[in-house]
């Protein structure tokens, strides 16, 4: 067990957790765009920065990537993290004015309008759906291009990902809502990485209701015997299991 | 100890009570598309059977998560959805064989039965009484076969055997 101290606040805790898990774990609120629990760490919205004093020495760091100590000190909220996290929400609002989660963080840390000029982005390359896509889902259809004020996220030179299972969990945990799905009957889009899938139709009630390459995978997965419900929506499988029970084929 | 939550057929009038009551306990909004259950209706027959997860021992959800969000809950014996951990990436949905869990229509999030912490809303409001929750112990397991039986029976002498 490590004891350290978080606003004021002594706290034991067990090796292992980042300063942002441990504030989690005992209650207090650090904001953060681009952290998730189920992926690695990576720092790079810089919202949920704290002061963190160790051996007498302040430095301001990423709590998502600080890995707590023994005798620690932690400041999620003292002048000079609010002045640093107000400029960085401050830039952020610079380049997503419209995203609606900025929009609502400057609003609490007292933002008003933003001094930098501005852009009109969604993305704010924290890049949560490169590391979900990576680790999570394992297919890697997503990661960084280029470099400096080009930086951007996007698939294998542009085009249309070989790889993409159109899962659509890059849309699902993208904080400022940038990656949007739009399905048009028998095809789900993917416009930002300029991929288009092909769904698959219910056998019975001739829905489109997945895309094709995300039931092939849990096809692959091989688990119990699949094959009579999987081409059902999940509305038909309810359907054919009470006809079944009620002792009817259909 | 682990508890499943059974309903006796016979009881069931498909008057729907449970879907509304799921939805307003989890949603607080009356809205059978944000429910956790499901009625199948057989008008010709007069039958209704409600479909809700049934808390598989081998859950495929569970088998099928990446993100391992799907866990069991120690208290009910519940599948629950870790929605912080969770991707969106819906392998659950289309993994399960009897459509137990479903996306929510409006919210970014995966819903399925969770039994209401052990107390469900659905067995108390339920005007005939029809669901019933009961630990999965020697008893529990007896009355579930019990349930099934009888149930059959009751199919045998509703089509006289022929179906």
């Amino acid at each position: 067990m490590l004891k350290i101290v978080i606003d004021g606040k002594e706290a034991e805790v067990e090796e292992g957790l980042s300063v942002l898990e441990l504030a989690e774990k005992i209650g207090v609120k650090i904001p953060t765009l681009c952290y998730h629990p189920a992926v690695g760490a990576y720092g790079a919205c810089r919202v949920c920065i704290v002061e963190v004093i160790e051996k007498g020495l302040s430095k301001l760091t990423t709590s998502c990537t600080c890995p707590v100590e023994s005798g620690i000190e932690v400041k999620t909220n003292s002048e000079k993290v609010k002045k640093t996290r107000k400029l960085i929400v401050e830039m952020l609002l610079a380049r997503c004015p419209d995203a609606k989660i900025i929009q609502d963080l400057a609003k609490q840390l007292g933002v008003e309008k933003t001094r930098a000029p501005q852009k009109n982005e969604n993305c704010i390359l924290c890049g949560l759906c490169v590391r979900i896509c990576r680790e999570i889902i394992a297919v890697d259809a997503v990661g960084f291009a280029n470099r400096g004020n080009k930086r951007k996220v996007t698939t294998p030179f542009e085009i249309q990902s070989d790889v993409c299972l159109g899962c659509g969990a890059c849309a699902f945990v993208c904080p400022t809502g940038a990656i949007k799905i739009e399905d048009v009957e028998d095809k789900r889009k993917i416009d930002m990485w300029h991929t288009e899938l092909g769904k698959v139709k219910c056998e019975r009630c001739g829905r489109y209701f997945s895309p094709v390459p995300l039931l092939e995978q849990i096809k692959k997965k091989g688990l119990r015997e699949m094959s009579d419900f999987l081409g059902l929506c999940p509305d038909c499988r309810r359907l054919v299991l009470a006809n079944k029970l009620m002792g009817r084929e259909e | 100890m682990k508890k499943v939550l059974i309903v006796n057929l016979e009881k069931c009038v498909g008057c729907r009570t449970c879907e509304l009551i799921c939805s307003l306990t989890h949603e607080r909004r009356c809205n059978p598309a944000e429910a956790r259950i499901t009625v199948i209706k057989f008008e010709e027959k007069g039958q209704n059977i409600p479909m809700y997860c049934q808390q598989c021992e081998t859950p495929v959800c569970e088998a099928v998560c990446p993100a391992k969000a799907i866990y069991r809950d120690s208290l009910t014996g519940a599948m629950l959805v870790d929605t912080k951990r969770c991707i969106g990436c819906r392998m659950c949905i289309l993994a399960c064989p009897i459509g137990g869990l479903s996306f929510h229509p409006t919210r970014k999030e995966i819903i399925k039965c969770d039994l209401c912490k052990g107390d469900p809303a659905c067995v108390k409001y339920c005007p005939e009484g029809a669901f019933e929750v009961v630990s999965l112990d020697a008893i529990g397991v007896k009355r579930r076969r019990e349930n099934i039986r009888k149930f059959s029976s009751y199919l045998d002498m509703m089509t006289g055997g022929k179906e």
